[in-house]
């Protein structure tokens, strides 16, 4: 059994046969790397052939102007707000937005006076106002602060919402800006509107 | 009896179905036509990373895709199989290559290998081009001795395996259910493979009825070294510059 290495049949060839073969199929390889893949996948064109061909650059990111830019009717609103949190305290604080409206968001945590920085537990998430009940976490867990671009993914209130889990007080500051005309702030059971100016 | 051979080939030469040509070009087409999706695609990914806990079907869909897919595997396979006359041949050298990339996969997994995705790949497309030159008899020929087939369609695999690993790793899994959601992979590539190989092995039986075969077959296995190359080349050129 082990004698009979060649259950394999292999084509009855020669040295030269082989050298020949390899070659040939080595520089077809190259050629057809420099000449083809090299443009066009990766931007090279070690012989400027990709170029001639128009297939340089074939795989770069296209600017496609209707995806990067998303026009809105109204103009956008700048928002800052502070929030004061004793431990075991929280707020949840929300904008309504339109499916795809855009916003800019930092919020960082400070500590009241004299006393230290604290983390908070945060939840950025949103709440559909096509489908009911239907929630959505974008970014959530513990930290003392978070920046960011946000694109609403459907038509809702979106925000977020922040507990000190800490035995000191702190306060975390927002600041916003996008196309929303208003705010929801919903602390202690009570729900406080706030329309932009 | 020469005489009925070139009759009867002859008269097959005018059905293009039957033309030799279509064999040579439909093996080496067979992969590469479903090219393009190599890596596991954005949305495939974005799916399964919002999974949470076990979710065996999708990850079988997705080692399944990868295998059908991956046109460097069943390269490969293409090469392993291209002389196996018996189906026995052809399930002892499959398994050796199965346990090879099962092994490595897991072992990739779960021992969390930070193997570089690409110059495994690279390996990947020079297995292809080695598999190619062991078929035209190039190490006997070239350098007097071989390493036995079965022992490199096993060594091979491990680097398959690898390739297997990095594609799952790059998922970024979550760890609950981690072990039975790479099982599912691994069932998955296995699905895939028996898959491709089905289709392989008719195609090549059916060539090899010809009796232009042997000469074709060291025109294909040319062939195949060139795109093992190309498919080396490639991938470095995409460790260097992606």
């Amino acid at each position: 059994m082990n004698t009979k290495t060649s259950q394999i049949d292999v084509v009855q060839t020669s040295r030269r046969k082989v050298l020949f073969a390899s070659l040939l199929a080595f520089i077809l390889a190259a050629a057809i790397l420099s000449v083809f893949i090299l443009p066009a996948e990766f931007n090279r064109d070690p012989f400027g052939i990709g170029e001639a061909l128009g297939i340089s650059g074939l795989s770069e990111p296209t600017i496609v102007s209707v995806e990067t830019v998303n026009k809105e009717d109204a103009v956008f609103h700048k928002d800052s707000v502070s929030f004061q949190l004793l431990p075991f305290e929280f707020v949840e604080y929300k904008y309504p937005l339109s499916k795809g409206a855009s916003m800019l968001y930092h919020w960082t945590v400070g500590g009241t006076p004299g006393g230290k920085m604290g983390a908070v537990s945060f939840d950025f998430h949103g709440e559909s106002h096509e489908v009911e009940g239907y929630e959505e976490s974008y970014s959530e867990g513990e930290g003392d602060r978070e920046a960011g671009t946000f694109i609403a993914p459907f038509e809702g209130i979106h925000g977020w919402f922040w507990a000190n889990h800490g035995s000191e007080a702190v306060t975390v500051t927002l600041n916003t800006a996008g196309f929303f005309t208003e705010s929801l702030e919903f602390r202690d059971g009570f729900v406080k509107t706030q329309v932009m100016k | 009896m020469k005489k009925l051979c070139a009759g009867r080939g002859s008269r097959k030469r005018f059905s293009t179905v039957n033309s030799p040509i279509f064999y040579l070009a439909a093996v080496l087409l067979l992969a590469p036509v479903c090219a393009g999706a190599h890596n596991l695609s954005g949305a495939n990914a974005r799916f399964v990373e919002g999974l949470d806990g076990l979710a065996v079907i999708p990850y079988m869909y997705l080692g399944a895709k990868h295998m059908v897919t991956g046109y460097d595997h069943l390269l490969y396979l293409v090469g392993v199989v291209f002389f196996l006359r018996r189906l026995k041949d052809v399930v002892l050298y499959v398994s050796l290559f199965t346990l090879g990339h099962s092994i490595t996969l897991m072992a990739g997994v779960l021992l969390e290998w930070n193997v570089n995705a690409y110059l495994i790949d690279a390996v990947i497309g020079l297995s292809v081009a080695y598999k190619a030159f062991e078929n035209i008899n190039g190490f006997k020929q070239v350098f007097g001795c071989a390493l036995n087939p079965r022992v490199a369609v096993l060594i091979f695999g491990f680097f398959h395996g690898l390739g297997l690993a990095t594609k799952l790793q790059g998922l970024s899994l979550s760890p609950d259910s981690l072990i039975f959601n790479m099982l599912s992979f691994n069932v998955g590539v296995e699905i895939g493979q028996a898959l491709g190989l089905v289709c392989v092995v008719v195609i090549l039986g059916r060539w090899r009825q010809h009796n232009s075969f042997p000469k074709q077959a060291f025109a294909a296995n040319t062939a195949l070294m060139s795109l093992g190359f190309m498919l080396t080349g490639y991938q470095l050129s995409a460790y260097w510059w992606a």
